[in-house]
């Protein structure tokens, strides 16, 4: 039975409240620590001489398309109602979006230590103890809009320009790829300042506090964030239905890339699946 | 998710020995292998020069995991969406995004799995 992905703004009372208790009660099993730590697990940079596939790669939108199967299966294990959710920050801009509010994903950090004071997920509630994190607090941080040295959300218009790639990735196939779909949806910019932050990359930096690091699967708006970016590279698929995915064949002995990226057919840990199997979710879920 | 936490434990029991030498870490030289040491928005971030390639880094005697990135630059745990052009840069940016938290004991070390990831025991 295909389920259907909802945006943020199209959820009723009951399937905010739904999704919510969801992934409290993963968090309270254990399972929840768990997806945070695969993902820091799996974060290699481009510049490091060993495979990569969550970030800074190819494999980094059927990497993270996997990822919110897993997540959403678990929670779905939990109450079958619930998908996960796509968060259009193109529409839904700013910290008082309905997003943001205290029976959803709560509010911003208080100023100094960054730490979400409302919602579900404020430490106070006592249902959300950061386990797994790069900095020592047990507490979930975020700086919403950076007030401090404000930036704005990705644009429509930016996210036009990225769908208009006519291929998914080039060589070398990493955050300097100069041109397709992979590495301007994954947000590296060549610019200065906030312009080198684009598209996904600009989302995390918005959000701020854990959202910025390895740990970023610490807050819970990380899937809300990916389910839009795969919407995004679903409906680019259907407008380029003969650009597939790249590199079709792993790079051979020689090239810089060789061995450190997944090609079409080679499998992504931590689960052994391959690119080429999670380049259709149709027989799974589809957007709406 | 059995398979992967194998795989995760692994990688966390080989956190580096440096954690706890960390607090005598011999005294830097400015001059060799891009070793620094100053007092950024009130941390003590320090550069230790290796044998081998880039410093290791501390802030307050905690250990921070470096990365390159393909565009020359570094990246740590604690910010993985800013390229810092140094070892330097990339401590104090690891600051300004600490806030006023410590490092945690994982801040060390990450990435780990990609390591072994597609060819290996993942597959």
């Amino acid at each position: 039975m295909v389920y259907t992905r909802k945006d943020v703004g199209d959820l009723s009372k009951a399937e905010r409240r739904r999704f919510i208790n969801a992934v409290l009660e993963l968090k309270r099993s254990g399972e929840y620590d768990e997806f945070v730590r695969v993902h820091i697990d799996y974060y290699v940079a481009d510049g490091e001489d060993r495979l990569r596939l969550a970030h800074m790669a190819p494999s980094f939108l059927p990497w993270h398309r996997k990822f919110l199967l897993e997540f959403e299966r678990a929670l779905r294990a939990i109450d079958s109602s619930v998908t996960v959710p796509y968060w259009d920050w193109t529409r839904d801009r700013t910290a008082d979006s309905t997003l943001w509010r205290d029976d959803f994903m709560g509010g911003t950090g208080r100023r100094g230590d960054r730490r979400v004071m409302s919602g579900p997920f404020a430490h106070a509630e006592g249902r959300w103890r950061v386990r797994y994190a790069m900095t020592d607090g047990d507490f979930l941080t975020r700086n919403l809009g950076r007030p401090d040295d404000p930036l704005s959300l990705p644009t429509r218009r930016q996210v036009d320009r990225v769908m208009r790639q006519t291929v998914y990735d080039v060589a070398p196939w990493n955050s300097t790829s100069r041109s397709g779909f992979r590495n301007r949806l994954e947000g590296w910019g060549a610019g200065e300042g906030d312009d080198r932050f684009l598209i996904h990359n600009r989302v995390h930096r918005w959000v701020g506090g854990h959202m910025l690091g390895g740990a970023s699967v610490n807050d819970p708006v990380f899937w809300l964030n990916h389910s839009y970016v795969d919407l995004l590279w679903s409906r680019w698929q259907r407008h380029h239905p003969r650009a597939g995915y790249l590199p079709s064949t792993p790079p051979p002995p020689g090239d810089p890339q060789h061995e450190r990226v997944a090609a079409r057919e080679q499998p992504m840990g931590p689960w052994g699946v391959t690119p080429a199997q999670m380049l259709s979710h149709a027989r799974i879920y589809r957007y709406r | 998710m059995t398979a992967s936490r194998r795989v995760i434990m692994r990688s966390l029991l080989t956190l580096p020995a440096t954690f706890t030498a960390a607090c005598t870490a011999a005294p830097h030289d400015s001059a060799s292998g891009g070793a620094f040491a100053e007092v950024y928005r009130g941390r003590w971030i320090q550069g230790i020069a290796q044998a081998q390639g880039p410093p290791r880094l501390f802030i307050d005697h905690r250990p921070l995991h470096l990365m390159r990135c393909a565009d020359g630059g570094y990246v740590t745990p604690l910010d993985h969406y800013q390229s810092s052009p140094t070892p330097l840069e990339a401590a104090r940016t690891a600051v300004d995004a600490l806030g006023t938290a410590q490092l945690s004991r994982w801040a060390a070390v990450h990435g780990g799995g990609g390591e072994r990831g597609a060819h290996g025991v993942h597959a």
